[in-house]
């Protein structure tokens, strides 16, 4: 699983991308959020997933978390194919 | 308009009643005081301002605060507002950077921290700069003034800064010497018995142990968390019921109690959170303006009286901001609930700051608002004042942030983006931009044309619009000069000039300052002096002296190519004269004066007053010299140890005035580079100098221009030198030939300086060949033209064989008095050049140095009494530690490493 430097352009394009956080997050939060949906997991953490349109934007969200004094627990930037996958799952 | 000072922002928050008293934290605080920089780096809601308020108020020395906010970014605004924060400390800091930074050409950061540095060192007491939120700033530019700041801190300064995320500063390197102390989340979290002490002793709760410990795990310390928390049970009776459900939940804390909060609020104050939530400062009247209802002043007091998230920025409750996060809270409820309000209350926040005339404020907000007609009308006033306090980047973020097709209609709100855009090199844009204008000019000029534009014309600014084509004339010839296309800049300047009203002296100044520029670099000397000198005036007239000053530098440089040394030498004093009767004798631009007068000394062999005036130069300060003042002293500076026979030490300072040099947009008629190969022609390094004309791309034949005219005249020199040594007869004939046109070009265009060097050259050249004869005739030419201006050192810096030459006129009876003189200057130069001692070291010879502080000149003088360092730190009634301080700052800019040497070192410099 040692597959890295696949994405090479990886600054500029958008990708697919979850940021867990630790509490569940009100919906209303969306906002500062654009475009990624929240869920609610049962270990106490919101999942933010969804497309992020280039790296400033992703440290635009970055701060928006530093901001609520939030607790960042992981930022994953998803490869198209496994979205597919998890996507195609029921 | 100077950038209007927010004093909320420099407001040290009070200690709150209502909050935990933390010694252990206090202490820390104290304790590392004699650190440069506390870092108190930790999340939103851990405290960090209210912390560093309660120190503030009992630390026991006086306190400077600055709370940041994102405008600051800016460079110049984040200095003002440094500088303004500075002056709660000591009220007359700083004055002159203020002064400098609203200066048309203001001086590189470092040399204005430089200067207020120096003031800062001088401040009588040890004090502490706070900068809280730092975070907010997002600009290289400012980390790198702040780092410079740490690394020159005067010991008598200590910094703080409060900050979400850590700051790009040199932290590992501050913390490897042990300049930094660190405040973080860890330290920062309430213990479990603070907040026992806070929910039981502040808040009155009585609370079990478990309770404590529950609430303490479920917020993990976090004390915005446990403030609501308090807040939440205070309002109700089921303490238990509530501890329960808020520790079992998963919801985000803030989620959570911020809705407990609000919930136990009546309904109008839920709405008035809501709506005043997207303001950024709260007023009383403002909040009205916002609600449209009245007793905004009440309910803001009210919230602070039961601690709700509002915290007064002035002592005398006028203005109060929201805590962050629940600020942030708030905005997230009202963009759920009522999502089309925001626009409508950014509008009227809007409405009611340019009432108050506070059009920054208005102009954000109305770009909140999205309503971009509003806030084009508005920047399009504030534009002129925007300029002339230097905040383009502002401007520019708040152009850019309108849509394209508002400029098409706004020809007065174009040209001003175009003015911007031009400042920051963007040339392009800023001919999109005037295009745009132009259009609307047309159709107002003709009616009749054809395809008027389809929609109205869009005019704020009426006065600035009957300005608009002598501005867009001014722009069109400030992109000419920069693309270096002189016709153009001509052909706009005097269309300009010929546009504007008499009156108009600013705008007079700027299209003269243009037009000199075109006319100077094209060699026409005559008429480039006589526009200077009207646009000198003009400045003058509209009181921009220190622009005005600028002016006369370029005055006194085409003076002394037209070989009028006197009249160089009057309007340098002149420009001196004008800062004296503005009250300002160290303005900008006086240090150049000294310089220039250097090198009129210089040439009149008075290498005494010359060096004098290059003192004089160093001890104005920084702050006093244009960006151009650097390179231009280590010129003049290299040209008098040049005189003295110091070659090497010459060639040395020439190095770096090269590395230092910047362009002021005069045209660059003495390179550097042609120095250089000058000094090593008389070094009888030929090999250098011809590398340099190959390099240059020079030949006797290329055709002449006042641009390259010294770099020929350089290259005659190198002919002649190359003949000299014997290794080609064909050189001669190449630098007479060369020197013939160079004569011509010369008189046709009246630079009688250059036709004083070129006749000299000329009986040089005759010389080498051994026609005597021949050289006496230019040589006649060359004193009867030099004689009544006083030059002495274009004739005897040539040396021995100008010497016999001399002698022989003297001879024949040309011009005795002046051929005695310089004869004179001569032997006076060879009796100090040939003894066995090598030449003293003259005080001006040494590199510039940094200026000493008030303070440290002090210690300097102590220092040069019998005075031991503990007597001086007595005498001074400073800590010894400090004294210690001054003294290796003092060793570090006079470059010496011992009290004995640097006492010498000062004497010589004329110090003490």
């Amino acid at each position: 699983m040692k597959e890295t430097h696949t994405s090479s352009g990886a600054h500029h394009e958008p990708g697919l991308y979850e940021v867990r956080i630790v509490g569940h997050l009100d919906s209303r939060w969306a906002d500062g959020f654009e475009g990624l949906s929240f869920t609610h997991e049962s270990d106490g953490t919101t999942s933010l997933y969804g497309p992020v349109v280039d790296q400033a934007a992703l440290h635009g969200l970055l701060r928006r978390v530093r901001d609520l004094g939030l607790t960042l627990v992981s930022v994953t930037r998803v490869e198209p194919d496994q979205a597919e996958e998890a996507d195609s799952e029921p | 308009m100077p950038t209007p000072i927010l004093n909320t922002k420099l407001y040290v928050p009070p200690p709150r009643p209502e909050v935990v008293f933390r010694p252990r934290l206090v202490e820390l605080l104290n304790e590392n005081l004699q650190r440069r920089l506390t870092l108190v780096s930790a999340p939103a809601g851990f405290g960090k301002t209210t912390l560093l308020g309660e120190w503030a108020a009992g630390c026991g020395r006086p306190v400077a605060w600055l709370s940041l906010d994102e405008e600051d970014s800016d460079p110049t605004r984040f200095l003002v507002y440094l500088v303004a924060a500075l002056q709660t400390v000591a009220a007359n800091i700083g004055e002159g950077v203020s002064g400098a930074l609203q200066s048309p050409q203001p001086p590189p950061a470092e040399s204005l921290l430089t200067a207020l540095l120096n003031e800062v060192s001088s401040v009588e007491e040890d004090f502490v700069l706070v900068l809280d939120d730092y975070h907010v700033i997002d600009a290289g530019a400012v980390d790198d003034a702040l780092t410079f700041l740490i690394e020159h801190l005067p010991p008598n300064m200590h910094l703080v800064v409060a900050t979400r995320e850590d700051p790009r500063l040199p932290l590992a390197r501050l913390r490897a010497r042990g300049q930094l102390a660190e405040l973080r989340a860890a330290d920062l979290r309430f213990t479990p018995s603070e907040a026992a002490e806070f929910l039981g002793g502040v808040m009155g709760l009585s609370l079990s142990e478990k309770d404590i410990s529950a609430l303490e795990a479920r917020t993990e310390g976090w004390i915005a968390g446990l403030q609501l928390a308090a807040l939440s049970m205070r309002s109700r009776a089921d303490t238990a019921g509530f501890i329960e459900s808020f520790t079992g939940s998963h919801r985000f804390v803030l989620d959570y109690l911020v809705e407990e909060v609000l919930q136990h609020q009546p309904e109008r104050v839920q709405s008035f959170l809501m709506q005043t939530s997207i303001l950024d400062r709260l007023s009383g009247p403002l909040c009205d303006a916002l609600t449209g209802q009245e007793g905004g002043s009440r309910t803001l007091q009210a919230l602070e009286r039961s601690n709700l998230f509002v915290v007064p920025l002035d002592d005398r409750r006028r203005w109060y901001r929201y805590h962050h996060l629940f600020a942030d809270v708030l905005q997230a409820r009202m963009m759920e609930k009522r999502p089309d309000q925001a626009p409508a209350l950014h509008r009227r926040a809007s409405e009611w700051y340019e009432q108050e005339g506070l059009p920054e404020e208005a102009i954000r907000h109305a770009l909140a608002a999205g309503d971009f007609g509003r806030a084009a009308a508005l920047v399009e006033r504030a534009v002129p004042a925007m300029r002339q306090s230097r905040q383009e980047i502002t401007l520019l973020g708040w152009l850019r942030a309108l849509p394209d097709e508002l400029f098409h209609t706004r020809p007065v709100l174009s040209v001003g983006y175009a003015g911007a855009l031009l400042l920051g090199g963007e040339i392009e844009g800023a001919h999109a931009r005037l295009r745009d204008a132009e259009r609307w000019l047309d159709t107002a000029a003709n009616p009749a044309r054809p395809e008027p534009p389809s929609a109205e014309m869009v005019v704020v600014d009426e006065e600035e619009f009957r300005r608009l084509p002598a501005s867009i004339a001014v722009y069109r010839a400030a992109s000419a000069l920069a693309r270096g296309d002189v016709p153009d800049t001509v052909k706009y300047a005097l269309r300009a000039l010929d546009l504007m009203a008499e009156d108009d002296h600013l705008g007079r100044g700027a299209a003269a300052g243009l037009l000199g520029l075109a006319y100077w670099a094209s060699g026409d000397l005559e008429s480039a002096r006589r526009t200077y000198a009207g646009g000198m005036a003009h400045l003058q007239a509209a009181g921009n002296v220190s622009d005005a000053i600028g002016c006369a530098i370029a005055l006194a440089v085409i003076r002394i190519a037209q070989g009028r040394l006197r009249e160089a030498m009057r309007t340098y004093e002149r420009g001196l004269q004008l800062a004296k009767e503005q009250g300002d004798p160290t303005m900008r631009g006086t240090a150049d004066m000294h310089v220039g007068m250097s090198e009129l000394y210089r040439e009149r062999n008075d290498l005494d007053a010359a060096t004098q005036h290059l003192l004089r130069s160093k001890e104005q300060g920084e702050r006093a010299g244009l960006p151009q003042n650097p390179y231009r002293s280590r010129v003049a500076t290299a040209r008098i140890r040049e005189a003295q026979g110091d070659l090497d030490g010459a060639l040395e300072l020439l190095h770096e005035a090269e590395r230092l040099y910047v362009s002021d947009y005069h045209p660059n008629v003495r390179p550097i580079s042609a120095l250089k190969a000058r000094m090593w022609i008389r070094q009888g390094r030929l090999g250098e100098a011809l590398d340099w004309t190959r390099e240059r791309g020079l030949s006797p034949n290329d055709d002449l221009s006042y641009l390259r005219e010294f770099e020929h005249i350089t290259l005659a020199r190198v002919l002649i030198t190359r003949y000299e040594s014997g290794l080609t007869e064909r050189s001669i004939h190449e630098a007479l030939g060369l020197l013939d046109r160079l004569l011509e070009a010369a008189e046709e265009g009246e630079r009688t300086g250059s036709v004083i060097e070129v006749l000299v050259l000329q009986a040089l050249a005759h010389q080498a060949r051994g026609d005597i004869s021949m050289a006496l005739a230019p040589l006649e030419r060359a004193l009867k033209l030099a004689e009544p201006e006083g030059y002495v050192r274009t004739f005897i810096d040539e040396g021995a064989p100008m010497a016999r030459l001399l002698s022989e006129a003297a001879a024949r009876g040309i011009a005795p008095d002046y051929t005695g003189k310089l004869l004179a200057a001569f032997e006076a130069e060879a009796r100090r050049n040939g003894g066995e001692l090598p030449l003293p070291a003259s005080p001006a010879s040494q590199p510039p140095i940094e200026s000493l502080s008030r303070r440290e000149l002090e210690v300097l003088r102590l220092l040069g009494t019998e005075l031991s360092g503990p007597e001086i730190a007595n005498e001074l009634v400073v800590a010894l530690s400090t004294v210690r301080t001054h003294t290796k700052s003092i060793y570090r800019k006079l470059g010496v490493k011992s009290r004995r040497a640097a006492v010498r070192r000062a004497a010589e410099l004329g110090l003490i």
